[in-house]
């Protein structure tokens, strides 16, 4: 009795599980009033559709962890996904590893900047990035020339995204080997320890040897590489740069983090909330149209939801601060 | 006692840098201003104001543009808004008028938002006409319509009609739910749809992808899972258009696929055969687009015309030249460009190198 | 962190003349000075009434930035504030076209602001765990979703009866009488947060929520109030920019958050809270319009000019920290 009771307690006091039971009640209210959402052809779309919040997510939370934010993903994307679209249009190169490789590479000096600026330069990563949001975004316009790379002029690139290992797609396999590599980085490595001390505690964290600066420069870098990574993804899927592609998107992948359990203000948050976080959006993004709301109301509906996910979410964790309080007493 | 010394300093500051920054090329303005005039020996200015940055169909009129000024012996400014929105355009157009230019053709992201705008502007004496997108009549001269909106109505049903077979559910994916030249088209197949001939074709939804590659791929795959029976999707817009291509081609799908598009970024998916998903689609030459724009402009300019009805002006070496103003419908007048034109797999490669 | 000692608290000390005039301040009228007269040898149209005549359009975005500054001073932020210009402006003309009276649109449009910042700060001080960067990343989604549906498919509204509007946009002689209001704002706000206990509390927020809450401030109704103040100035944000486009549409001051925001940094406010001053945001507002407005005269692409403005603006909060650690450093090895 006693241990079941515990079990119980368990479930609901992780975050991450009373996400999947959302997701579970959302999927079953999608499915019942659009049957075709549940099947597993949808669910591959949609994971295919969304690779790129989701592999985002996970590096924006690395930053959240250390207690930073970085709005400038978008354009760090933009201009890497450009690159590689007119390097390919131009001819320059025609093989997909070298082209994923140049993106990562361009993704990789766009994060350490940022990240230099933010920990080196002391000043505030919402700053920081906002600047180079605006550097980075320009600077995928002047490499346009004004034009796009399309699918024509993508060559085989753009049949990266179409192959398929054992029936799933190969930018989802990117997507699963991202998170299990940043699951055990987070789980079992000193560097995943890092991050959440210097989020907790960032004094505390410098006294018992830790060079906090270091660390939250890993974790610009590490989002800039990803955003590179997407870049390429990104223009490999849809078969097509332009230079104001996902434009605003890092407000989603913020909007994915914090739904997820992530704090803002650092230290708290998982892979997996990440994770879930980014389904959820993925999921009402997919299923409005499914489901025949209104063009013109989607806004609406998605910042409803954020917010009363987000208000939910403090209501049940000072609900369980007090249970947990009471015990004490007790 | 010091703070307030301070305070005073920090105003006659800024006091001076005004006067000395504005001012004194208020004075130097004025002389370089009439060297500048000296020297261009009264060259004109023609300026266009472009709907967004990097958008190839926007680049490829301002070619146009420019070279039909250039050929008159004009200068052609090419302004950028900073995003594709109106209130960048209102911020681009009073930066035009600062500089005096002698003529504004704008591609308008809002048909109203732009009004006080180039009224300032028309106060100014500065010419204004409209291209590729309209602004109200109160707020232009002239608009240079690239095809009128019934044509692109018609040509656009009567695909739907023949790659369907004459009957069975089509679908429209859109840009925004607000944007006017796309409502337009919409508006204008839905009263044609009433014909007799169209009555077998039943319009399942109007699908709005915001012109966002991956949202127009979420709306693609709504529809397709929705309807399973669909047979075709019509996308009069180029980012759609190119959404869905990639969509229904990927997935080997039997609906095929209709629009207006970019010859050069749909090449891939215009075919006959199963493994192409558009069989044929239009769009106008934007090129033209922007030559017409500039020839009415130096138009109205020299006095030629003043974009009444009924006047005439000669367009050089373009097809349908002279061209002749009609009434718009809306209390303006406009002159078309002509009919849409068709793109299948015979002409694609040798449109896709041009534009 | 350097310490939040910096900048707040030094105009309570008395400093000589040359101190004070070696502040953050000195250096942004010195850049504005460069900047004009870099922007009047760059083109002979860069003069004063042309200025005056671009003007209007970036003003609507100072109105935002004056109440942001004191936002960011409690080291809170606040992203919604162009979605409420959005809705403002909507229903101002919505309500406009229904024929009431000017003076009652006007009114309507400025509760609307204070409205949409009322919820602000009501989800902010009564769910105080929550950032207010995601509750307010929330309601910009949320009150722009609103107001695209206000505005139906046609997705913008023009004015039917102009004629209040156009009364906004007018100006006495050559100046605009919105510049005139934006200053008498400006001068108004700069007093209350140097010289008032309000602006000291303000202050006391951003430094140490807890500390001030101990010393008797009421954090959480100082809070209510400056996120409903915001809110109203955007409502009177909207009202101009209807003047100067005749109508509303469901993109209308979109990124207008970003832009106030970074004129309060660049002016030296902390996004950290408890540092900066006002007069600092002002003085940079006009020195990035008069960038804006003078590189837009040799119609350089405008990412060019976003590409220079981020570059500034990341130089403008570095370069003081880098000088400082280069103190710190110096102070350490003389320690030595």
């Amino acid at each position: 009795m006693k241990n079941s009771k515990s079990i119980l307690k368990k479930l609901t006091a992780s975050r991450e599980v009373s996400l999947i039971i959302v997701l579970v009640i959302l999927c079953v209210a999608i499915g019942l009033r659009s049957p075709s959402f549940l099947t597993l052809k949808s669910i591959a779309d949609m994971f295919k559709n969304n690779v790129v919040t989701m592999i985002m997510a996970v590096g924006m939370l690395g930053v959240l962890l250390v207690g930073g934010i970085d709005i400038s993903i978008a354009s760090t994307l933009a201009f890497s996904g450009m690159a590689v679209g007119m390097l390919l249009k131009r001819g320059v190169i025609t093989s997909t590893p070298l082209a994923i490789l140049i993106a990562v590479g361009i993704g990789l000096v766009c994060g350490l900047l940022v990240g230099l600026v933010v920990a080196k330069g002391n000043v505030a990563p919402i700053i920081a990035s906002m600047g180079f949001m605006y550097i980075y975004r320009g600077l995928a316009y002047v490499i346009s020339n004004n034009e796009w790379a399309s699918a024509d002029s993508l060559g085989d690139f753009k049949n990266f995204a179409l192959g398929k290992i054992l029936g799933i797609n190969n930018v989802v396999w990117i997507m699963i080997l991202i998170y299990i590599a940043f699951f055990i980085l987070m789980k079992w490595t000193t560097l995943g320890r890092k991050l959440y001390a210097v989020g907790s505690n960032r004094e505390a964290a410098e006294i018992s040897g830790i060079n906090a600066s270091n660390v939250i420069l890993f974790s610009h870098t590490m989002m800039g590489v990803l955003a590179g990574l997407c870049g390429a993804l990104a223009v490999s899927i849809y078969a097509s740069a332009q230079a104001n592609m996902l434009y605003g998107k890092e407000m989603d992948v913020i909007a994915a983090c914090v739904i997820g359990g992530v704090s803002m203000t650092g230290g708290r948050g998982s892979v997996l909330g990440a994770f879930l976080g980014a389904l959820i959006l993925a999921i009402i993004a997919k299923a409005l149209p499914l489901v025949g709301i209104e063009a013109i109301a989607q806004n609406t509906v998605k910042g409803v939801i954020i917010l009363v996910v987000i208000i939910l979410n403090v209501l049940t964790q000072r609900s369980m601060d007090k249970n947990s309080l009471k015990e004490r007493e007790l | 006692m010091k703070k307030r010394i301070f305070s005073v300093l920090l105003c006659m500051a800024m006091m001076a840098s005004l006067l000395v920054g504005c001012g004194s090329s208020n004075d130097g303005g004025d002389d370089a201003k009439s060297e500048d005039g000296g020297s261009d020996s009264g060259k004109k200015v023609y300026a266009m104001v472009a709907k967004q940055a990097g958008n190839p169909f926007m680049e490829k009129m301002a070619e146009g543009f420019t070279e039909v000024v250039e050929a008159a012996g004009g200068e052609a400014i090419i302004k950028y808004p900073e995003e594709g929105k109106a209130d960048h355009q209102i911020t681009a157009i009073q930066s035009l008028i600062s500089q005096g230019v002698d003529s504004i053709s704008v591609a308008a992201n809002d048909e109203n938002a732009l009004q006080p705008a180039l009224e300032d502007a028309m106060a100014e004496g500065i010419k204004v006409n409209c291209l590729d997108s309209k602004v109200n009549a109160d707020s232009r001269q002239l608009f240079v319509n690239q095809a009128g909106v019934d044509e692109i109505g018609q040509a656009l049903m009567d695909a739907v009609l023949d790659i369907s077979g004459g009957e069975g559910q089509w679908a429209i994916l859109s840009a925004t739910s607000q944007a006017t030249n796309q409502n337009a088209w919409i508006d204008s197949m839905k009263e044609i749809m009433e014909g007799d001939e169209y009555s077998k074709l039943e319009l399942v939804e109007v699908a709005y992808g915001d012109d966002e590659p991956q949202k127009s791929t979420d709306q693609t795959q709504a529809l397709l899972s929705k309807y399973p029976d669909l047979k075709v999707i019509c996308a009069p817009t180029t980012v759609g258009i190119m959404a869905a291509g990639k969509v229904l081609q990927d997935e080997g799908s039997a609906t095929k696929l209709t629009g207006l598009g970019l010859p050069s970024e749909m090449a891939a998916y215009i075919g006959d055969g199963d493994d192409s998903s558009c069989p044929y689609m239009f769009l106008w030459n934007p090129i033209d687009l922007g030559r017409l724009g500039a020839y009415s402009a130096i138009a109205l300019v020299n006095g030629d015309i003043e974009g009444a009805e009924g006047e005439t002006f000669d367009a050089g070496d373009m097809e349908n030249s002279p061209y002749t103003i009609t009434d718009a419908g809306d209390g303006g007048t406009e002159v078309i460009l002509g009919q849409p034109f068709k793109f299948d797999p015979s002409n694609i490669d040798e449109w896709k190198e041009v534009y | 962190m350097a310490g939040k000692s910096g900048r707040t608290i030094a105009h309570t000390q008395n400093k000589s003349l040359l101190k004070r005039l070696m502040c953050w301040e000195s250096m942004l009228v010195i850049l504005f000075i460069i900047v004009n007269i870099y922007c009047s040898s760059l083109s002979s149209t860069y003069q004063i009434n042309n200025v005056l005549r671009e003007m209007p359009k970036y003003l609507t975005e100072v109105f935002l930035l004056l109440p942001m500054a004191y936002i960011l001073v409690m080291g809170d932020i606040d992203i919604s504030v162009g979605s409420i210009v959005c809705l403002s402006a909507t229903v101002a003309c919505i309500l406009g076209n229904k024929g009431l009276p000017f003076g009652l649109v006007l009114l309507v449009g400025l509760l609307t602001g204070a409205l949409c910042g009322l919820i602000n700060g009501i989800i902010v001080t009564k769910f105080t765990e929550l950032p207010p960067m995601i509750v307010t990343l929330g309601t910009q989604i949320l009150f722009r979703g609103i107001a695209e549906i206000a505005l139906g498919s046609g997705g913008s509204i023009s004015l039917e009866h102009a004629e209040g509007f156009r009364m906004l946009a007018g100006r006495v002689g050559r100046i605009p009488y919105i510049l005139f209001l934006v200053l008498i704002l400006a001068v108004i706000y700069i007093i209350i947060l140097s010289k008032t206990t309000f602006g000291r509390k303000l202050y006391a927020i951003g430094s140490n929520k807890l500390a001030a809450y101990y010393a008797g401030v009421k954090v959480q109704k100082i809070r209510l109030i400056v996120f409903t103040l915001t809110g109203l100035m955007a409502g009177l944000s909207a009202l101009f920019l209807t003047a100067l486009q005749y109508g509303v549409n469901t993109t209308t001051a979109s990124g207008f958050e970003m832009n106030a925001i970074s004129m309060a940094v660049f002016g030296g406010i902390s996004t950290a809270g408890g540092k900066g001053r006002l007069q600092g945001g002002v003085i940079a507002a006009f020195i990035i319009i008069s960038l804006r407005v003078g590189l837009g005269q040799i119609n350089l692409n405008p990412q060019v000019i976003l590409i220079i403005l981020g570059a500034l603006l990341i130089l403008a909060v570095m370069a003081p920290n880098i000088v400082e650690q280069f103190k710190l450093m110096k102070k350490r090895s003389s320690v030595k």
